[in-house]
């Protein structure tokens, strides 16, 4: 939860909407401005926040909010 | 054999009674046997070409989904896209870039002869190498699982209402509604038959008598007439979008029928506010595609 939570708000801030809340089911589809320049913006922060990086074939193969949560706490995970 | 023909209204037929009456498992191998019939109407030799795709993406994909080895499944990768775009260059690229080097060279004051072969370019080549190259893709970056059936993947690649002109559909969204039983209703029905006949008016009615303005002018030696090249200017812009959306209508509209969910390729695109909105509405399908295999690729690398 606390992932998600932190995600919610690098969420908020590169999309610049404070009431964005992400699902594990969520894909760019449902929300605003999650067009493929944003993206790479938001997967920079994440790596960036998190002090974490994903390798090419994963950035490649989300395929939804869900799938991106599971890559980050496999990261931070002791 | 194009949609608007007479001959494919007589096949549309025959296979949908044909449908009507069998089992998922049946239909199948009925749509599959139909799409090579289909595809084979325009020319039977290229037949084999597909089914080269086909079978390299459906081997290398599982070959993939078993390997442990990322060594291993990245070459399996590398060997599915040489082989696809080895096809799709050759017989569809090779004579462009043969013509342009030789002009290029000529302009050096070199005299040089183009070298061409002489091939006529396989229909559809490039839809159904985009759409084979994604599944693998997918796979390999564990989007999805490989498929098991050869059959159904075949159908995957080879269904006819997208064989011609798509939408690019990904195997994400397709193989399971091949895979699994369809639900036919009488509203599926109506809205297909809706989809197809306005596909069929778009493309009849509005491009293909529109095409009669514009030839007008595109086929004959100036001078023109200003006013005469702003109409045919506006006419070729409906010209081009009534007839490609107009087939992806058609396309949406035989699946319907069959109970197949086919995505949006055209949302009003001349209603774009700019170029960048334009591409989200224009062909969606190759867009999104060359966002995903191309864009995100490269710039996901470069990132920082």
């Amino acid at each position: 939860m606390e992932v998600r939570d932190k995600l919610n708000r690098i969420f908020q801030e590169v999309f610049k909407d404070s009431v964005i809340q992400i699902k594990p089911e969520t894909t760019a589809n449902n929300i605003d401005g999650w067009d493929s320049f944003s993206h790479i913006t938001l997967i920079v922060a994440i790596e960036t926040r998190f002090n974490i990086k994903f390798t090419q074939k994963e950035l490649l193969g989300f395929r939804n909010v869900g799938d991106l949560i599971k890559s980050i706490e496999s990261k931070i995970a002791p | 054999m194009l949609f608007n023909s007479l001959s494919f209204t007589l096949f549309f037929i025959v296979v949908f009674f044909l449908y009507l009456v069998l089992k998922c498992k049946w239909q199948n191998r009925v749509l599959l046997l139909a799409s090579c019939i289909f595809y084979a109407a325009w020319d039977w030799k290229f037949l084999s070409l597909i089914f080269i795709s086909i079978s390299t993406d459906y081997f290398c994909s599982i070959a993939i989904r078993g390997s442990d080895n990322e060594k291993i499944k990245k070459w399996l990768l590398i060997l599915s896209i040489a082989v696809n775009l080895s096809i799709l260059g050759l017989f569809k690229y090779f004579n462009f870039f043969s013509a342009n080097l030789t002009q290029l060279i000529n302009l050096f004051g070199f005299s040089v002869q183009p070298y061409t072969i002489n091939i006529i370019l396989p229909i559809g080549i490039s839809f159904y190498t985009f759409k084979t190259m994604s599944y693998t893709i997918d796979v390999y970056t564990g989007k999805i699982e490989p498929a098991r059936n050869y059959l159904d993947y075949a159908l995957f690649v080879i269904f006819f209402p997208l064989l011609l002109a798509g939408p690019i559909m990904r195997a994400g969204d397709l193989l399971p509604q091949i895979a699994s039983p369809r639900k036919l209703s009488l509203n599926k029905f109506y809205e297909g038959s809706y989809l197809i006949f306005w596909g069929l008016f778009q493309k009849i009615f509005i491009a293909d008598n529109l095409a009669k303005i514009v030839n007008l002018i595109f086929g004959s030696k100036p001078p023109y007439e200003g006013v005469e090249v702003l109409i045919t200017i506006y006419a070729f812009a409906f010209q081009i979008f009534c007839d490609f959306a107009g087939y992806s209508n058609i396309a949406r509209g035989l699946g319907k029928c069959m109970g197949f969910d086919i995505m949006v390729n055209f949302n009003l695109p001349y209603f774009a506010t700019n170029p960048q909105d334009f591409w989200q509405r224009w062909h969606i399908s190759l867009s999104n595609w060359f966002r995903d295999y191309l864009y995100y690729p490269i710039a996901l690398r470069m990132r920082k």
